[in-house]
């Protein structure tokens, strides 16, 4: 089976500094793949780069077959790509409900049904609907971050660190819901969180110094304590 | 009706009032100041339209007043030269329309590039520079640095009368762009100026939006500025100069940046005052000077008023919702 997305050897910059030097992954359709490594390990960026948002040098990044590097974020974006950034952005000036709509290509019944679902899904965003997104905590204003990017027939999502920031307790049910999220949504997923990673993922790649490194199942991994503290510094 | 379903009783009274209020002022006033009013609602729409631009955009336009000025001049050389009646007016007025429409998607694709804002309100002050320039020098269709005295339809002679066809335009384009503004792409437009890159991975082609946003405010700015040309009855160069741009500006300051109403008020503020100053030049020769105390107030605004008068108000009004929302989900709780 092709994969639904697959970088290969990618390389990218920002000026004068060349961060990815040589990310290889592939994500199937349905999978939760996480993207591991330590901090400034290159994990963002590579995120970015899929976006659009970084430069690319060399290699390449598929989606379904389709190459999408050199391409604008907003078609990265229509080709069914969802980002949730790891500072949420979410517009902090407009409400829940505007957040939700601006993220709707259209208001069609499909769209409107998926709304409904991750409203469901995060029941805080159902209550606070008509607050602004400044006045939301952590918690919440990354609920409704991820929740943009379910409202559309995105075919990925890509995820950069949720749990930052944010209390063990709030972690744990965003745990509860991204893994819920993860049955019907492929999710390519950066975390710090090794628990939250291990909840949510089947398998993993590592990146060290923007190189993939490792790559398995999170089996595989919870299993190998040494390969644990090795690239991420777990204990 | 969706417009009226979404005020509340209380704001819906409120613009009753001042609707009746507006309607009997100029049977009761001198013409100077049925004049000075019509002025503010026509400043008002231009005000409006560059808060378009520089509220929902974040765009800085320094040649705003290309469209302003060109719509004053298209509707003088229409009256000049093909007659003063009715059927002219809608020409000029379609003749404005096609011509800003043109114009602002000439100005965007230059200046949506890239480049930034700096470099985007460099090239916009240099095309209207241009524009002004041409106007300068074509000297049989504008009269140049003379100005273009015209005569205009009898049904906008009457100063009266005039008043509220000046009310009505304001009302109208305030419809107009406030269901723009509440449209899906006012809403883009919204989410462009607080961040245009998180605008773009949700999948919007931001410069596209951009586009839109510069040709429906030079439209709405050059439909104002007919109406200032037939409201003057004369045409000059000074309504294409940045001077006329930095108007907009003071008066979407002054009342409120990316609130639209804000410039109806900055209009009456700025207006009020500019006349209540040259009514003191008999007192001082300073007071000729109005532009210096001008300077002076856009630097009061932007140090200790940002968010304008109506800003200030909506701010207040928000945090007072939202106190009253999270009151209430603490009760629930």
């Amino acid at each position: 089976m092709n994969p639904l997305l697959k970088a290969e050897d990618l390389v990218s910059y920002i000026g004068l500094y060349t961060i990815l030097q040589g990310v290889s992954v592939e994500i199937h359709q349905g999978e939760a793949v996480a993207l591991l490594g330590r901090n400034g390990a290159g994990k963002t960026t590579f995120l970015r780069t899929i976006m659009g948002l970084v430069n690319t040098r060399s290699g390449s990044i598929k989606l379904d077959g389709e190459s999408i590097v050199g391409k604008p974020t907003y078609e990265i974006a229509k080709m069914g790509i969802g980002y949730v950034p790891e500072d949420y952005g979410v517009f902090d000036e407009l409400t829940i409900e505007e957040n939700l709509k601006i993220a709707m290509w259209k208001e069609d019944k499909p769209t409107l049904e998926k709304r409904d679902y991750v409203l469901d899904l995060f029941p805080d965003l159902k209550v606070a609907y008509k607050r602004l997104a400044k006045t939301l905590s952590g918690g919440q204003r990354q609920m409704l971050s991820i929740s943009r990017a379910l409202v559309n027939e995105n075919k990925i999502i890509l995820i950069d660190e949720p749990s930052k920031g944010l209390a063990p307790v709030v972690i744990e049910r965003l745990a509860l819901a991204l893994k819920e999220i993860s049955k019907s949504t492929t999710i390519l997923l950066v975390e710090q969180n090794f628990a939250l990673a291990c909840a949510v993922a089947e398998r993993y790649y590592m990146i060290d110094e923007g190189k993939t490194v490792d790559e398995g199942t999170i089996k595989e991994l919870i299993e190998d304590t040494e390969l644990q503290r090795k690239h991420l510094g777990v204990i | 009706m969706k417009l009226l379903n979404n005020m509340d009783k209380k704001t819906f009274l409120a613009l009753g009032v001042l609707l009746v209020v507006l309607s009997i002022i100029p049977h009761f006033s001198k013409l100077s100041t049925i004049t000075l009013i019509s002025r503010i609602f026509i400043l008002a729409v231009y005000g409006m339209s560059y808060d378009i631009l520089r509220g929902y955009t974040g765009f800085i336009n320094l040649g705003h007043a290309l469209f302003f000025g060109s719509g004053a001049y298209i509707a003088g050389i229409f009256f000049t030269n093909f007659g003063n009646n009715l059927v002219v007016f809608g020409m000029a007025v379609i003749v404005t329309v096609v011509f800003c429409s043109l114009a602002a998607y000439i100005m965007g694709k230059i200046v949506l590039r890239g480049g930034g804002v700096i470099a985007a309100a460099m090239i916009t002050l240099a095309l209207g520079e241009i524009v002004r320039n041409i106007a300068e020098r074509w000297r049989s269709v504008t009269m140049g640095a003379d100005g273009l005295p015209f005569k205009i339809p009898d049904v906008f002679r009457d100063r009266i009368g005039f008043y509220y066809y000046a009310l009505i335009f304001l009302i109208i384009m305030t419809v107009v762009l406030r269901q723009f503004i509440l449209s899906p792409t006012g809403r883009v437009l919204m989410a462009i100026r607080e961040n245009e890159q998180r605008a773009e991975f949700l999948g919007y082609e931001t410069s596209k939006y951009k586009l839109i946003g510069l040709q429906v405010a030079g439209i709405a700015s050059g439909l104002a500025g007919i109406m200032f040309g037939i409201l003057n009855r004369f045409a000059n160069t000074d309504l294409l100069s940045v001077q006329q741009t930095l108007n907009a500006l003071l008066i979407t300051l002054v009342g409120g940046t990316g609130t639209l109403y804000g410039a109806i008020v900055g209009s009456a503020f700025v207006n009020a005052v500019q006349n209540y100053l040259l009514n003191l030049r008999s007192v001082h020769p300073i007071f000729e000077r109005w532009l210096l105390f001008f300077g002076a107030m856009y630097v009061i605004v932007v140090l200790f008023m940002p968010e304008g008068f109506v800003g200030l108000w909506n701010k207040y009004m928000k945090e007072r919702r939202t106190k009253k929302n999270t009151k209430a989900i603490e009760k629930g709780l």
